[in-house]
């Protein structure tokens, strides 16, 4: 009875126990996922530090976008540091040429030379354009439309994107993504200020120094450890008078027949940036 | 003395958990890992053959056991294992990688819908938003052929620049609504890749090119001769090109932007008014014939296009590790 009774318990514990072991196999399985050797292991291994420590210096040619007069092409350098392969800091500066869009085109053909206000003072569209519109040829481009000339910008950077992509899957390429931000000095010509009563004779550029922020957005590409290529979209909002018109007086009357404040507009200024960058030291690092 | 049996054989019972887990999951993997080398492609001709690979690991074990292997040697030279490892270690690999494994982004046989919202990138007199969707059926991982199409009447906006540069300078610059358009496209999506956001969490992405034709319904909006003038919508071929790029939230969900170029010849107002009569006795500034310029502009409509894609069915099964 006694051995009855102790070959049922250790029945009774082996069955648990087997009850216990069917049921193991998801419980280990569900246990592995949290306390497995991936478990709190970095989503990345073995990455290639392309900023980490390094100097990045990147000559660039810069597009203005959305231009309503004047397009600007500014040519300028960047350099970076980068204290860790996720932040970094630098300057960016560039300087440059700027040339007629369309719409200046336009103007100069159909409203100054077409109208020849010149020889037609009197007549009634050259009498409501005489503050808005210089006289003479190339006139807007010489003396009354607005444009970038230079732009200083300290700047941290910011690494969040790190990856690679594939062409086909037969190319691959390291890449990164890149947030930059800072405040920015920006040199301009714009059509000088004048008062009432003098704007009629009085179309000459002015240049004007300006502080204002600017941010924006890289695509970056590393073909080799220490060179890399990309774009950057930036934006460098200020407020500017592009056209050299009269648009608006004090409390937004029109025409004041004053070149002022008032007629400077808010604009975002966009711009793409195309660069070429070596990464020194050479050496690359790697993470864990 | 029964209780103590019952704890003798919990404890061997968790003797056996404890030695099973590794196991299970041992089997499971192998489990795995068999049915990856059941699926997996005929290893290319200069990958390694299976019995270097055997040699090698026996060497390597041998080295762990030199002695073994001498003594294995001296008693059947006939079958010693020689291995140069020298010149096993220098020997050229190519094994079938690839650096991008298991992508979500599969595209092959199914359907993409991508419902957005568009903008206009380079008009600055009127703005042409509107919402638009794209259907999309991939023929291969990497080409697709579908349709998408834009909603934008009532929606045209012009901006406060035209309206300033028109009242300073005195011009009137001609200035057109859009209706709809429609178009047929083929994708192509040649790079794809993936993004780790702060070496935390990783998202993949791919950039596609795509090219299309099809129709545009537009009409001019008069502005040198409103009093006159009123235009009726008409339908124009258009074609065009555009761009994108679309991050994988999930295997079936993705943010898409894409900047699009939609070409097109447009008829624009005539700047000029007619004057005079015409034999019925009317004033030709109220003929139609004469309201249209002359020549038909070309114009790129390029918009920005940020929206969603779904892909259906929403999941598949990997047949091929790749």
């Amino acid at each position: 009875m006694k051995n009855m009774t102790s070959r049922l318990a250790l029945l009774a514990g082996l069955t648990a126990g087997t009850i216990v072991l069917a049921s193991a196999p998801d419980a280990s399985a569900q246990e592995l996922q949290i306390t497995g050797p991936l478990a709190g292991a970095p989503a990345v291994r073995r990455l290639r530090l392309h900023r980490d420590g390094r100097f990045d210096i990147a000559p660039h040619a810069t597009f203005t976008l959305l231009d309503e007069f004047r397009r600007n092409v500014l040519f300028g350098a960047r350099a970076n540091y980068h204290f860790t392969d996720s932040l970094g800091a630098g300057l960016f500066g560039a300087g440059g040429i700027s040339y007629n869009a369309g719409l200046a085109d336009e103007l100069q053909t159909k409203a100054v030379d077409g109208r020849d206000c010149a020889d037609n003072p009197n007549t009634l569209a050259c009498r409501r354009t005489a503050v808005s519109l210089c006289r003479g040829p190339n006139c807007l481009e010489e003396s009354q439309l607005g444009s970038i000339v230079w732009m200083l910008a300290p700047q941290l950077t910011v690494v969040p994107f790190r990856g690679k992509f594939s062409f086909f899957g037969a190319f691959f390429m390291d890449a990164d993504i890149s947030l930059f931000l800072g405040p920015a000095v920006v040199g301009l010509n714009e059509r000088a200020e004048c008062t009432k009563g003098e704007c009629a004779d009085n179309f000459k550029l002015d240049s004007r120094v300006t502080g204002t922020a600017t941010f924006g957005l890289g695509f970056n590409f590393y073909p080799t450890d220490y060179m890399s290529f990309g774009a950057e979209f930036r934006a460098t909002p200020l407020s500017w008078n592009t056209s050299g018109f009269d648009i608006a007086g004090p409390e937004s009357n029109f025409p004041d027949d004053a070149i002022d404040t008032n007629d400077r507009s808010f604009h975002f200024n966009p711009m793409l940036t195309v660069f070429a960058s070596v990464q020194l030291p050479t050496a690359i690092n790697l993470s864990d | 003395m029964a209780i103590k049996q019952a704890t003798v054989g919990l404890w061997f019972s968790v003797a056996l958990v404890l030695t099973a887990a590794p196991s299970l999951a041992q089997t499971e993997e192998g489990k795995a890992a068999e049915g990856a080398a059941a699926e997996a492609p005929t290893p290319a001709e200069d990958t390694a053959p299976t019995g270097d690979a055997t040699a090698v690991a026996g060497e390597e074990a041998g080295d762990a056991d030199a002695g073994s292997l001498e003594e294995l040697c001296r008693i059947d030279p006939e079958n010693c294992v020689k291995v140069d490892m020298k010149a096993a270690a220098d020997r050229v690999l190519a094994p079938d990688m690839y650096a991008v494994q298991q992508i979500w982004a599969l595209r092959k046989g199914r359907f993409e819908i991508n419902p957005y919202g568009s903008v206009t990138m380079n008009d600055q007199f009127v703005a042409h938003p509107g919402p638009g969707v794209g259907l999309n059926y991939y023929v291969l991982n990497w080409l697709a052929g579908g349709v998408n199409g834009n909603f934008y009447q009532e929606l045209n906006a012009e901006s406060d620049f035209n309206f300033e540069t028109s009242r300073a300078a005195r011009v009137g610059q001609p200035i057109t609504e859009y209706q709809w358009n429609v178009n047929a496209n083929v994708t192509l999506v040649p790079a794809y890749g993936k993004f780790a956001v702060l070496s935390n969490f990783i998202f993949h992405y791919d950039f596609y090119f795509l090219a299309g034709a099809g129709a545009m319904s537009t009409r001019p909006k008069a502005v040198v001769d409103p009093d006159n003038r009123t235009f009726d919508w008409s339908v124009k071929p258009t074609w065009g090109f555009g761009g994108g790029i679309r991050i994988f939230f999930t295997r079936y969900l993705s943010a898409m932007l894409e900047i699009r170029d939609y070409m097109f010849l447009e008829d624009l107002e005539n700047p000029s008014i007619a004057s005079g009569i015409d034999s019925r006795g009317l004033p030709l500034a109220q003929d139609p014939s004469t309201w249209l310029a002359p020549d038909k502009s070309f114009t790129n409509n390029v918009q920005a296009q940020l929206g969603l894609s779904v892909f259906l069915p929403f999941s598949w099964k990997y047949e091929l590790a790749k």
